[in-house]
């Protein structure tokens, strides 16, 4: 057990040394989503310009949950896994996985872990020197529970963030190109995932669906939480449907490797 | 007329290449349709809540993100390949191969590929422009649609320019891997209605990058006819941010020294 554990700290460690390398791309790519903030505030700034209130919460909190979803997209969100399994799977570097002792699940997790821990952290700084400017619409509620839930909630989004982007790159085993398939889901995931408007606007209708969908789990869930989005009454039942999708995510992995690996040719020598 | 033949053999060379692959036609069209109908969500969604933005109303706002994507989708199926490719050429030294072609190596790198399925979707756009105009029982003369259509020339020809500019960065930075980044999220900024700029941001993002004026420009004219001098001074625009990117082009094509070994 604790051999195991060592075998994918070195991987962790090796995730950090590398990940650190790409430290500008990160900081640039921080840098890109303040603009994605800047068209929120003046979207929304023009919205609450009438009103004062929209969906029960005003604009500062709303301008809150635009800055947690960033925060959350550079600690938890899937960024470019997907590709790099893809590319591992056609240039077949999956190969020295197969000789060796490690669960290639296991292994590109933790340097998943490790590259959000460096892209986290990174952009922290570009919030950082904005903040004189937006420290007085940031209304996080004190309420300390919310904490104690958004981690492990966090933890969970983390999971089904990767396993999905994991499943994508093993389709590199039957197509040539995941591109297409990414995208198109990414474009899912930006509408019902809560990364163009708070989920909670959409009609009762369609957001009671939508809470039974991955995408849900996937940011919304942890930032609805931190923000106060989400009362205690729905937090059980959210921390049930986000733990069964990240099981039923995590079979379907399995099973896309087992089918993979047995359409794949190594070759070489 | 050279460059037009050109051009013409580059187009049947994409078309062909499409029948070749036409699962990646249909899977790219349906990614940029959905792309759009996020859109077209994200407007549904907001005025639940509200009447209007900026003193827009839900189909001025429609008919405002329709320009915009109509935009958006003719710049990815003319130029966006192209000039994704370019930055990437120089780093690699592919670039090579279109200077030894018979045309400005610009227009050659800009004009190599066309992409169907964004020309397929900026149908779809149109179609999501003439529904909103449907919708406010609007009846623009002739004169105010043709005005609509060179408006929409103009502005391809900024969004192209932009395109330019940012991806000529490769010719000075070792890596420009995701500068394209910086295109998308300044295309935000168009589906938004000038009047809810204020400040230093109006100052930016109106004046300095007009990509917000190249939207709401075109969908003035169709909501309250044209106005002859936004029309001309956005001309006038596009022909200043055409020549800059040429100058800055050429300019980083003199520091370009292949890759070869």
């Amino acid at each position: 057990m604790i051999r195991s554990i060592t075998k994918y700290k070195q991987a962790f460690i090796l995730g950090l040394q590398s990940n650190i390398v790409y430290r500008w791309t990160f900081l640039a790519r921080g840098a890109f989503s303040l603009l994605h903030l800047v068209a929120a505030f003046i979207l929304w700034g023009a919205i609450f310009s009438v009103k004062s209130s929209v969906g029960g919460f005003n604009l500062e909190q709303t301008i809150t949950y635009f800055v947690t979803l960033i925060i959350l997209q550079f600690f938890i969100g899937a960024f470019n896994e997907d590709y790099q399994i893809s590319e591992e799977i056609r240039n077949g570097l999956i190969n020295q996985f197969l000789l060796k002792p490690i669960n290639y699940y296991l292994y590109r997790f933790s340097v998943f872990i490790a590259a959000r821990l460096v892209s986290g952290s990174l952009v922290l700084i570009p919030l950082l020197l904005i903040s004189p400017w937006i420290k007085n619409y940031l209304v996080v509620p004190h309420e300390l529970w919310r904490i104690a839930y958004a981690l492990p909630a966090m933890a969970l989004a983390a999971i089904i963030q990767f396993t999905i982007a994991y499943c994508f790159g093993m389709l590199t085993f039957w197509f040539l190109d995941i591109q297409g398939f990414v995208i198109l889901s990414f474009a899912v995931e930006t509408a019902l995932g809560g990364q163009t408007f708070p989920l909670d606007l959409m009609p009762k209708a369609i957001y009671n669906v939508a809470q039974y969908l991955p995408f849900y789990y996937q940011m919304y869930f942890p930032a609805a939480i931190i923000t106060g989005r989400i009362g205690t009454s729905a937090i059980p039942q959210g921390f049930l449907v986000q733990a069964v999708w990240a099981i039923l995510l995590l079979v379907i992995a399995q099973l896309l490797w087992i089918r993979g690996l047995k359409r794949h040719t190594a070759v070489g020598g | 007329m050279n460059y037009f033949k050109i051009w013409l053999a580059g187009a049947r060379y994409s078309m062909v290449r499409t029948l070749m692959f036409r699962g990646d036609f249909i899977t790219w069209s349906l990614v940029e349709f959905l792309w759009m109908g996020v859109n077209l969500l994200l407007v549904s969604v907001i005025y639940q809540h509200t009447p209007s933005i900026a003193g827009w109303n839900q189909y001025e706002m429609v008919m405002l993100v329709g320009t915009s994507m109509l935009i958006q989708r003719l710049v990815m199926g003319f130029f966006w390949t192209n000039l994704f490719e370019l930055g990437r050429n120089v780093r690699s030294g592919a670039f090579d191969f279109f200077l030894a072609q018979p045309g400005h190596p610009l227009f050659m790198a800009s004009t190599r590929k066309l992409d169907p399925d964004g020309l397929l979707n900026s149908f779809v756009a149109l179609g999501v422009v003439i529904f909103a105009a449907h919708k406010l029982n609007l009846h623009p003369s002739l004169i105010d649609m043709i005005s609509y259509g060179f408006i929409i020339i103009a502005a391809l020809a900024i969004h192209y320019s932009i395109l330019v500019l940012t991806m000529a960065l490769s010719f000075w930075l070792t890596s420009t891997s995701g500068i394209e980044g910086t295109y998308f999220a300044l295309t935000e900024f168009s589906r938004l209605p000038k009047g809810a700029f204020h400040g230093i941001a109006r100052l930016v993002f109106v004046w300095v990058l007009p990509l917000v004026v190249v939207s709401n420009t075109p969908a003035d004219i169709l909501l309250h006819g044209l106005k002859l001098s936004w029309a001309l001074g956005l001309f006038a625009l596009a022909v200043v941010w055409v020549c800059v990117a040429i100058y800055v082009f050429n300019r980083g094509l003199k520091r370009y020294s292949s890759a070869s070994s």
